[in-house]
């Protein structure tokens, strides 16, 4: 596919390297002339001028543009961008810097299809790392409704059983599954839970301590399955 | 002699819809937008004088649930 990167700063250029490594074709737009040479030699393909000017971004391509990533710290310029790119037929990702703007534009920003705050991911990561141990929250899907991988352990009291009668609380649900040493992969109903195998469950937060004690069993704290 | 003034509202709730209807139900608020960018709405103000305006911005709308500041510009010409 082909994408626009508004920004070519930690966000933007982080997003064009992992597009560019899944096969993608991907050209950044950054108005800083440093940055924008930074990311010239780092091998993307880069326009330098405002991502928020209709024709720097039709020489970016914006009309053969699947999708355009409106990624500065400039939300202004990131709407701007987006509700050229919408006009353009394009799919639309703004970034916000504050949380709480996320309903605001869900709601009032109709050009822009999906919010990103990239600090929220920040504190998923930050709080797994902290926390260590055999949970680890993915996403946060929805305001109550949280992805964690689970990594089965010696005392899970589940451990032995196949994923068929693992009986989960009915408010969460496995989504993929992975031996100790493989990928994940799509749950099958005879795959037995080993200590070291993994599963992804997605799961509402008023459940996902009984998923814990469940999959794994130990005494961690609560905390370690609560969102970020 | 009439007085008009623009005032940026910067909020720290998703719930505009509720703030920008108690702002607009201030006596002297013309109009109210919410906007995209850093400020979170727009107020336009037309009162009899620059004190009004400072009661409007500071007790009216600051008064607010959901408020965290605001910017006060009075219109020159």
């Amino acid at each position: 596919m082909r994408f626009i990167v508004i920004g070519g700063g930690r966000v933007g250029l982080r997003t064009a390297r992992v597009l560019t490594e899944e096969g993608h074709e991907v050209t950044i737009v950054e108005r800083d002339a440093t940055k924008a040479n930074h990311a010239s030699s780092a091998g993307f393909r880069v326009i330098e001028g405002d991502g928020s000017r209709e024709d720097v971004l039709t020489e970016a391509g914006v009309d053969e543009a699947d999708a355009v990533g409106a990624l500065t710290g400039d939300l202004n310029a990131n709407f701007a961008a987006c509700l050229i790119a919408k006009h353009h037929g394009c799919w639309t990702v703004m970034r916000i810097d504050e949380d709480y703007r996320e309903e605001i534009y869900q709601q009032y920003a109709t050009e822009v299809d999906e919010i990103v705050y990239p600090e929220r991911l920040g504190a998923i990561g930050a709080k797994n790392a902290l926390l260590g141990g055999s949970i680890r929250a993915i996403a946060d899907v929805a305001q109550n409704i949280q992805i964690i991988l689970v990594t089965v352990t010696e005392e899970s009291p589940m451990r032995g059983y196949s994923l068929s009668e693992v009986a989960l609380p009915s408010d969460s649900r496995v989504l993929a599954f992975g031996k100790a040493d493989e990928p994940l992969g799509i749950p099958l109903q005879d795959d037995s839970l080993e200590a070291g195998d993994r599963v992804a469950v997605i799961a509402d937060f008023d459940v996902l301590d009984e998923v814990r004690q469940l999959l794994v069993g130990t005494t961690e704290p609560i905390a370690a399955a609560g969102g970020a | 002699m009439a007085v008009t003034a623009y005032v940026l509202v910067k909020s720290n709730t998703g719930e505009a819809d509720r703030v920008k209807e108690s702002i607009e139900a201030i006596d002297g608020v013309v109009d109210a937008h919410i906007v995209a960018g850093d400020v979170d709405f727009i107020v336009k103000l037309s009162v009899e004088s620059p004190a009004h305006v400072k009661d409007i911005a500071a007790s009216g709308i600051l008064g607010i649930e959901g408020v965290e500041d605001t910017q006060t510009y009075i219109a020159m010409g």
